[in-house]
């Protein structure tokens, strides 16, 4: 699985930080969120999933 | 989505209105059938024109919301206090009797965005974080007030002082003025214009933009980290902002800070009260629960229940035909309830997932202090879990906003609980000495500048 935060949908709400915080990193600055990694290990897909499902703006997206 | 009609036909604002509903939130009778009006409207008109207070669009469907509220472009927050622009009337419907601008969320880009830049490093996940041993020693002291006598009012006594106390820590203003400013800022949300109290709620008020204008002229001519001095030395679209403007974004700060957070942690507490099982559940199983209960509280409860917008160019949204001009309000609490995006939707399940709430708002106006809100709020409910594990609120004493047009909020929540021991200082010291720590270790600093956390003397 690939995730992908799409910059300019994110409005730093940090709940996928919240829910996967080994995936996602937010900025220091303004909370917006990065995969730390784009390939999520396999015991992090549910995690993942469950962030996409909660994003506000549903800025994330799996492939 | 799209801006013309393919037939070139322009529509009569009959057609465009034929959806109707008589939208009235500013009543009592609107908090008792909320629940009501907001199934009523999710199954018959997610959207719809109310000819209410001169005439507005309600959106109500989750997804309708979600679709207008990211429409920026088609947007417009600005309220155009001196009909310098396009007149437009801001957030609240109706607009505010008392003309002001609310700050940088009755304002559109760049200027909105070079306010909240100015603040985001001040506010962010990272930036709050390092606060975490004054938030817990602030719900430390107000727990310790009451601890020995059984008794609290989860409101007055906790609820309201740790925002408020916090909120001016992070401005830069002296902890110890929090007494100043908590009264005016509940008061004005929960005091209806003909209720007999209100000229005494005005005169509160007054002192307080009063006091905040003093310190904003003391930070300016002394320098002292916090979000007061970020705005003075703000640079909007190439200038400095004017006092007025300013005023208008630390009291935006002050009335976002201050009452939804206390809203936020009374109502789950009285739920938690409700519902003992859960509440024991929650304190065993807060490693995973707290966060999801917290997300839960906040849509079941939304504290700030919507928001105000003016159509800034003719378009196609969700199914509606919006012209330039319009007025619309967007129900985040309304959205929050839609069962097309909440199993359950009136129910409370602190394990809910996928609970993609609106009570932060959604777009580029995101409540900014989303993140204060959230850990203040799950600092208090901890505290409370662990200090006053069996506490019963007291139905009877309870006191709910009368109408909920503008905040869900609550003025009193008394409670009982075993009495326990005192494990530190008062709240009057407990202020002396973090604002020691606060003014020592510059903690109002943004985190570009300062990023290690709070520490306390022991």
């Amino acid at each position: 699985m690939k995730v992908n935060v799409d910059a300019g949908r994110c409005q730093g709400h940090t709940l996928c930080a919240m829910i996967a915080p080994d995936v996602f990193e937010l900025d220091d600055v303004d909370g917006h969120a990065t995969p730390v990694d784009p390939n999520v290990p396999a015991d992090q897909e549910r995690k993942v999933a469950e962030a996409v499902r909660s994003c506000p703006e549903r800025a994330i997206s799996t492939s | 989505m799209s801006t013309a009609d393919p037939t070139g036909a322009e529509p009569t604002d009959e057609d465009r209105k034929k959806v109707r509903y008589p939208f009235e939130r500013h009543t009592p009778e609107y908090r008792g059938r909320f629940e009501e009006i907001a199934g009523e409207m999710h199954a018959r008109c997610p959207v719809a024109w109310s000819d209410t207070y001169g005439g507005h669009w309600v959106a109500a469907g989750n997804q309708e919301v979600f679709d207008l509220a990211r429409s920026a472009e088609y947007l417009s927050n600005d309220h155009d206090v001196k009909g310098e622009r396009r007149g437009y009337q801001g957030i609240s419907i109706p607009p505010p009797t008392r003309a002001g601008r609310g700050g940088f969320l009755e304002m559109d880009p760049p200027e909105q965005r070079h306010y909240r830049q100015a603040l985001n490093p001040y506010l962010s996940p990272a930036a709050i974080a390092r606060w975490i041993p004054v938030i817990d020693e602030l719900v430390r002291a107000c727990l310790d007030e009451r601890i020995e006598s059984g008794t609290i009012d989860f409101v007055d006594d906790l609820a309201n002082i740790v925002p408020a106390a916090f909120t001016l820590a992070m401005m830069g203003i002296p902890l110890k003025k929090w007494t100043i400013y908590n009264e005016p800022a509940h008061a004005a949300i929960y005091t209806p214009p003909h209720s007999p109290d209100m000229p005494r709620v005005a005169e509160l008020h007054g002192a307080m933009v009063r006091d905040l204008f003093g310190q904003l002229l003391e930070i300016k001519a002394n320098p002292r980290p916090g979000l007061v001095d970020a705005l003075v030395h703000a640079e909007i679209n190439g200038a400095s902002p004017t006092d007025e403007d300013l005023i208008g974004v630390l009291s935006l700060l002050i009335g976002g800070g201050f009452d939804t957070t206390t809203a936020l942690t009374a109502h789950a507490l009285e739920w938690l009260s409700e519902h003992p099982g859960e509440r024991d559940r929650l304190s065993r199983e807060r490693d995973t629960l707290l966060n999801s209960a917290t997300e839960e509280f906040l849509r079941f409860y939304t504290p700030a229940v919507g928001d105000g917008r003016t159509i800034s160019a003719d378009c196609e949204i969700a199914g509606t035909r919006f012209k330039e001009g319009d007025r619309l309000w967007l129900s985040w609490a309304m959205a929050n309830r839609d069962p097309k995006a909440f199993p359950d939707p009136n129910s409370v399940d602190i394990a809910r997932s996928g609970n993609r709430h609106n009570s932060f708002g959604l777009g580029i106006h995101r409540c900014i202090g989303s993140n204060v809100a959230r850990t203040v709020f799950k600092r208090m409910i901890v505290q409370v879990l662990d200090r006053m594990p069996d506490f019963r609120c007291d139905p009877a004493g309870a006191v709910h906003y009368e109408t909920i047009g503008v905040i869900n909020g609550m003025q009193h929540l008394p409670a009982v609980f075993t009495p326990g021991e005192r494990i530190g200082a008062g709240l009057d010291e407990t202020l002396d000495a973090l604002q020691r720590v606060c003014d020592e270790q510059r903690l109002a600093e943004p985190v570009t500048v300062h990023r290690s956390r709070a520490k306390l003397a022991e």
